[in-house]
């Protein structure tokens, strides 16, 4: 059945066109990273680990129901090894408002034990101490430190540890595996990482001791592990996640101390897996970046630490590892022994299931993006994932996953995320479905915004999204804009329709003095679609007055092809949004780098004449910059026309309001399991009762 | 004269529709962040009955969210959810105890607001992004503004069950009714866009429906900004146009008032001490002139004379104190029986009110560790009549002394100079900071009538304790100047400290280097801006003052520097401070982080606002001194002391130099562990 049968205008029909080729995945017989891996008495069902990350997933500083609905479908998919989030060795120890405390986590683990052992994944629990890079705010309490280093991000000043409180440390250490043990978990992970107290003493950054923590950096973490070991007993795996790079040579861990730091934690015997990470103070967000690095990042580290453990001690390639094929190649090559996809799994709880299955292409791309999942932040958001919203939310969303046996046909007007998401979902469940696209190629303003250095995975999850779509039998028209008659013609004949419509530039105005000649501007997306080739030579001003990852990438971009860049945004830093992702300061430094001059805290006043004026936010002094063409970076109206025409019709994504892929994901896959559980003949929804289709209350 | 006839007004009662309030204080609406997974908690009664028991005539709670597209923030009351009835009526019961009226305030915040937590679309009149979220909120369809004034009605309705005596409307500065009011985010064409009549027509269906819900014996109240501070934004006309058509609807019993747009310019509703008290008085002032309902007046009032004072020029008819009551819960009782010296003033600072709300964290006090832990109850004092020793005069051994004192110990204070206050005579030296000595001349006055043994002038030293033999010894002995190591040991390097005590006093050209991202460098800048020197400041971070935003000090910071040519760079750590080849100058060496190019800087004076260095000299010559154990590591805090005949506790500075804060709760905390 074709939903545009009704189209009265007696044009022919557009043919269908062809779909964009999948990622190629390699898909061997047979992977290494889906295979079982032996440690000490137990068997990782797979080579792959999840590892511990900030989820604010706590109800206080527990491990709550939401951590083990959560943890339990990434074992239900694979996952060989998994590490709950660190949870705090001692009370004092408070980084986060939901920052589980080991002694409060009992319960939880024994739960989670229970709820994984059907899968056979072995979990172990986080633990850690973040010394003087927590926090006092919720504790009200000093910190504490190998010495009184401020850090660098909180400028907080720590006191000295003393003898009595490193004892606590160590006792602390020892207590918490006691009790994981005891909550029936494989073993536990020693965080020494980036934000751990054990690295600060590592590392000549912050320790500047006298005594003989100071002189023999090592001690701590060896008394530490010593006293976990006998905790644990012989049976229980000992994990130690260790930075092995802080990227600060002038005094911090380089990967030459960490060679010799493994090897005597390797001599000790007490570790049966090391993880190989990297980032100190000044680095904190290198240790799980945006795709501004690329992915991989840690090979050479790893390999170099895998060879000094010399086969005493398992390694683990942390670090940006989210594709099948570079996981594999990781192990293939020798550089690790497993990989950690912490990322990778929660775009895709089944990623391992699906690799061992052979549909690698399957696997839901990570964008590395971390707009969801990095959730270090005072708001205490859930983690997620922009592709894969239900992460996080396992206790209150619906999987999508499912099958109607009263199948319906539908048309999805739009093939951006919302649309391809709908689409994708209403096509798993048994549906029918076509999708009309207006324009000639799918994936919307997500796949034009995956322009430039660091930008292009974004492409990844709509390629992905209309790869499954093709594969699960979705219908593509390309080149035809829905119209309202075509809509009514879809409901006579019993179909129900989701809009999925997307934006449309706002068409912000600069004003300029009568007579003066105007400045040409050009709306973000208009530009990432034409090229750089749309702009008129000389110097570009980039307008943002999102503070968002668009405007920081096009001035990158632009900077890059050569062009004279300025970059105005009514904030103190550009892109002051990304500091969700942990790119903030990194985008700064990448925009110092290429010459891109960051005219902050300021408003464009006016345009003409080949200048802007620009007005301080507070002060309001004006001064003008050169400007040939004007980038509008600013927010977008939805595109409406055809809702307004045809009101109550469900739509998704930036047709109800332009955000990002994230809403446009959940919306489409809302609308979706809406149309899948409503049965009988198809309604537009009357006016008024709008909220229900917003999403349940809570 | 009666205690309360010092005041005129302030004492007078008044009829608010079917309500009397004993005395015009307001302790308005404000988060404090208490609520747990969208649900009033113990907190919130203990804290609101905390300031029924200290007086105030009227409380309004925070807000509660009307409908679940409402959700800007983690801990926000879910007032659509009647879950939420038990915790109403816990804290009414609490506040009713005292014979103290208490209204709810319920509020949609409308596009000021993101999909954070509540995973929907945004609600507001028009796709206009708020400047703060910066996300795109869905223009609401006529259906939806149905529901959002329905919603309005069944938290009404929540809120009677709750027992609450009334609700206020925040149609102010962070709301959905804001929204539709102003016509910087109101571009609809429809009946609820255009002219002010139509702009304000959703505000008078909420009325309505409200009023349908709670009946006539309950109090209602609108909040109406008065000035958005913000372009195409509402105006004091506009405002007191609304307040006349809430006045002619006949359903509100009274108005109250607020300045600003809480996403875009909350520096002037929650006004730090750069901006002189009173500011926003012309708005209940006009409005009240226009309206016969009785009218509310905010804004930085510390004082209850100066509460008064607004009284009797007419300005209003009630002042709503919020941060002086969250500093002493007893702002009222103390004023009304002729004690208003001992009120706990407010030092209008922000940092653990204000400041921690916008970090999510739980509302507390600078000055008064009990704000935000009022469920919790000290527990009482195992003993009394120990002898304390308190060695150190600032705000943390001040605040031991006093909470020692209070629970019944004698209690000695020694400070080796000849005045009380410690690092915070410093910092209120400069004149745009002066307020902040309202702590420590709070602690010494509380200090006085605690009974405190005060000994100026004393240095203490081991033999001094060892031979005393106290029960208990709590060290607040502060912090050090620590030169960076940059600075080369060049004279004219010198530290904040050394200019503010006058040691040093830098002229010509100078560079502040902020590496505390706080009122250190930015005080000391404007200090000396204001004596004629030329000064840059510049920081490793990536912006001056990088805390001055989180206490609403970062606007007036920038214009106040902008007036006086202060300039400031970013990103640029000190690499070495080398004798200018000519005169006493500095040349400064700089490295720009980001792309690792050097820079110098020659200029007459380099002043540092950088990390101090604990003054433990005391502690370690006291672990020293214990028998039998050498010297080296050593114990915990609070522990005993190896053989020492006490206990010795560090406070503040002296265990890390950090904010005056740290200090008073670890002073409190040190002397509720006096066994």
């Amino acid at each position: 059945m074709n939903p545009i049968d009704g189209d009265t205008d007696g044009k022919p029909e557009p043919p269908l066109s062809v779909v964009p080729p999948a990622r190629a995945v390699a898909c061997s017989a047979s992977l290494t990273l889906t295979e079982p891996f032996t440690l000490r008495e137990h068997t990782a069902p797979s080579r792959v680990l999840f590892g511990p990350h900030e989820t604010n997933l706590a109800r206080r500083r527990d491990i709550s129901d939401r951590h083990v609905a959560y943890y339990a479908r990434r074992a239900a998919g694979g996952a060989g090894v998994l590490v709950t989030e660190t949870a705090s060795v001692t009370a004092d120890d408070w980084p986060y408002e939901r920052a589980p405390l080991a002694a409060d986590c009992g319960p939880g683990w024994a739960a989670l034990a229970a709820a994984v052992r059907p899968h056979g994944t072995l979990v172990l629990a986080g633990l850690g101490h973040a010394g003087g890079q927590g926090s006092s705010a919720y504790s009200q309490s000093v910190l504490w430190a190998p010495s009184p280093v401020a850090d660098a991000a909180s400028r907080e000043l720590p006191a000295e540890l003393e003898q009595g409180g490193i004892d606590a440390v160590v006792a602390g250490f020892a207590a918490a595996a006691e009790l994981a043990a005891t909550a029936g978990l494989a073993g536990v992970e020693i965080d020494a990482g980036p934000l751990a107290l054990l690295r600060q003493f590592h590392s000549g950054l912050t320790n500047h001791r006298g005594d003989g923590y100071g002189s023999d950096r090592l001690r701590l973490t060896r008394e530490v592990l010593t006293a976990v070991r006998a905790a644990l007993g012989p049976d229980g795996i000992l994990s130690l996640r260790l930075c092995c790079d802080e990227l600060a040579p002038w005094a911090g861990v380089t990967p030459e101390q960490a060679a010799e730091q493994v090897d005597a934690l390797a001599g000790l015997g007490l570790l049966d897996l090391l993880v190989v990470t990297r980032g100190g103070p000044y680095s904190t967000t290198s240790y799980r970046p945006t795709s501004h690095t690329a992915p991989t990042f840690n090979r050479e580290l790893c390999a170099a630490m895998r060879t000094a453990a010399a086969g005493r001690v398992p390694v683990v390639l942390q670090g940006s590892v989210v594709d099948v094929d570079d996981a594999e190649a990781a192990l293939a090559d020798g550089v690790a022994d497993l990989v950690e996809m912490t990322r990778a799994q929660i775009a895709d709880p089944e990623l391992v299931a699906k690799a061992r299955a052979g549909h690698a292409e399957r696997v839901r791309p990570c964008l590395l993006c971390n707009q969801a999942c990095r959730v270090r932040d005072n708001r205490n958001p859930i983690v997620s994932c922009v592709g894969e919203p239900r992460s996080g939310h396992e206790t209150e969303d619906a999987p999508p996953e499912g099958t109607d046996h009263r199948p319906r046909e539908v048309l999805v007007v739009g093939g951006g995320p919302a649309g391809l998401e709908a689409a994708r979902v209403l096509a798993s469940r048994g549906h029918g479905v076509t999708l009309a696209e207006a324009g000639e190629r799918l994936g919307g303003a997500l796949r034009t915004a995956a322009v430039g250095p660091g930008r292009e995975r974004l492409a990844l999850l709509t390629d992905w999204l209309a790869a499954e779509c093709a594969r699960l039998g979705v219908r593509f028209l390309f080149g035809r804009t829905v119209t309202a008659v075509d809509l009514d013609a879809a409901e006579a004949a019993g179909e129900a329709v989701i809009l999925a419509t997307g934006s449309v530039p706002a068409d912000r105005v600069y004003p300029s003095p009568p007579g003066a000649a105007t400045v040409p501007v050009v709306s973000a997306l208009a530009l990432l679609d034409g090229g750089v080739g749309v702009l008129p030579d000389g110097p570009v001003v980039v307008h943002d007055p999102v503070g968002g990852p668009v405007a920081v990438g096009i001035a990158e971009w632009l900077a890059g092809a050569g062009r004279e860049v300025a970059l105005v945004a009514p904030d103190q830093v550009a892109g002051t949004l990304l500091s969700l992702t942990g790119d903030l300061a990194p985008a700064n430094t990448r925009l110092a780098q290429a010459g891109v001059r960051r005219e902050l805290r300021s408003l464009v006043r006016e345009a003409a004449a080949g200048r802007v004026v620009l007005e301080d936010v507070w002060t309001g002094a004006r001064r003008d910059i050169p400007c040939a063409v004007l980038v509008d970076c600013g927010h977008r109206l939805p595109m409406e026309a055809l809702y307004l025409q045809r009101p109550g019709t469900p739509r998704a994504g930036d047709c109800v309001a332009p955000r990002t892929a994230l809403e446009a994901v959940l919306e489409g896959r809302r609308r979706a399991l809406e149309v899948a559980a409503s049965t009988g003949r198809p309604r537009r929804a009357p006016v008024g009762a709008g909220s229900a289709r917003e999403g349940a209350a809570r | 004269m009666s205690a309360t006839g010092r005041y005129q007004y302030l004492f007078n009662p008044l009829r608010i529709g079917p309500l009397t309030v004993r005395n015009r204080v307001v302790f308005s609406a404000h988060l404090t962040n208490y609520a747990a997974d969208g649900m009033p908690t113990e907190q919130h009664a203990a804290y609101y009955a905390a300031r029924a028991a200290g007086g105030a005539g009227l409380i309004i709670t925070e807000e509660h969210s009307t409908h679940p597209t409402d959700w800007p923030y983690e801990k926000l009351i879910h007032g659509f959810n009647p879950a939420v009835i038990p915790g109403y009526r816990r804290i009414t019961e609490a506040v009713h105890a005292h014979g103290t009226p208490i209204l709810a305030q319920i509020n949609h915040n409308g596009g000021q607001a993101s999909s954070m937590f509540s995973r929907q679309p945004v609600w507001a009149p028009s796709p206009v992004p708020d400047p703060l979220f910066r996300e795109v909120p869905k223009a609401l369809e006529p259906h939806e503004i149905r529901e959002v004034v329905a919603g309005y009605g069944l938290v009404a309705e929540h809120c009677v069950a709750g027992g609450f005596d009334g609700i206020e409307l925040q149609c102010s500065h962070s709301s959905i009714v804001r929204g539709f009011l102003s016509p910087a985010t109101n571009k609809r064409t429809d009946a609820y866009g255009g002219s002010l009549a139509n702009r304000a027509r959703l505000l008078l269906e909420i009325v309505d429906a409200v009023r349908a819900a709670i009946g006539p014996a309950r109090a209602l109240g609108v909040r109406i900004c008065g000035d958005e501070l913000i372009e195409g934004g509402t105006t004091i006309e506009d405002a007191v146009a609304i307040a006349q058509m809430v006045e002619a609807q006949g359903k509100v019993d009274y108005i109250n008032t607020s300045i600003g747009v809480a996403t875009a310019t909350l520096y002037m509703i929650e006004a730090s001490m750069q901006v002189p008290p009173g500011y926003a008085m012309f708005i209940p002032s006009a409005i009240r002139a226009a309206v016969s309902l009785p009218v509310v007046g905010v804004g930085r009032f510390k004082d209850p004379l100066q509460a008064d004072r607004a009284l009797a020029a007419g300005q209003a008819d009630l002042i709503g104190v919020v941060r002086g009551q969250i500093a002493d819960a007893d702002f009222v009782a103390k004023a009304r029986a002729g004690h208003a010296t001992e009120i706990r003033t407010c030092l209008s600072c922000n940092q653990e009110c204000v400041g921690r709300m916008g970090l999510n964290r739980w509302l507390g006090c600078i000055e008064n560790p009990r704000t935000g832990r009022e469920a919790v109850p000290l527990p009482a004092p195992r003993r009394r009549g120990q002898r304390v020793f308190v060695v150190g005069g600032g705000p943390g051994g001040l605040q031991a002394a006093v909470t020692a004192a209070e629970r019944g110990h004698h209690v000695t204070l020694f400070e080796r100079s000849d005045r009380l206050g410690g690092q915070v005579l410093l910092a209120a030296s400069v004149p745009s900071r002066a307020e902040f000595l309202d702590i420590t001349r709070n602690l010494v006055a509380h200090a006085q009538r605690a009974g405190v043994d005060v000994k100026l002038s004393t240095e203490v030293d081991a033999d001094l304790l060892l031979a005393e033999r106290p029960d208990a010894v709590i060290l607040a002995t502060g912090a050090t100047p620590n030169a960076p190591w940059w600075a080369g040991g060049h004279p004219r390097v010198v530290d904040v400290r050394d200019v503010l005590e006058g040691r040093a006093v830098p002229a010509g050209k100078v560079i502040v280097v902020d590496e505390l991202g706080f009122h250190q460098a930015t005080s000391v800048a404007e200090l000396l801006a204001d004596r004629g020197c030329q000064v840059e400041v510049i920081t490793n971070g990536m912006v001056v003052g990088q805390d001055l935003g989180v206490t609403l000090d970062m606007e007036q910071w920038n214009v106040k520097a902008a007036a006086r040519g202060v300039t400031q760079a970013t990103d640029l750590v000190p690499m070495g401070a080398a004798p200018a080849d000519d005169g006493d100058g500095v040349v400064l060496s700089l490295q720009h982080h980001p792309t690792g190019t050097d820079q110098t800087r020659a200029v007459d004076w380099v002043v540092c606002a950088v990390h101090q260095r604990a003054d433990d000299t005391l502690y370690r010559a006291l672990l020293a001194a214990r028998t039998g154990l050498p010297a080296g590591p050593h114990s915990p805090e609070g522990r005993q002391a190896g053989d020492l005949p006490f206990t010795v506790t560090r406070v503040g500075d002296c265990l890390s130099p950090r904010r005056a804060h740290a200090a008073v709760v670890e002073g409190q905390r040190a002397a509720v562990a006096i066994a």
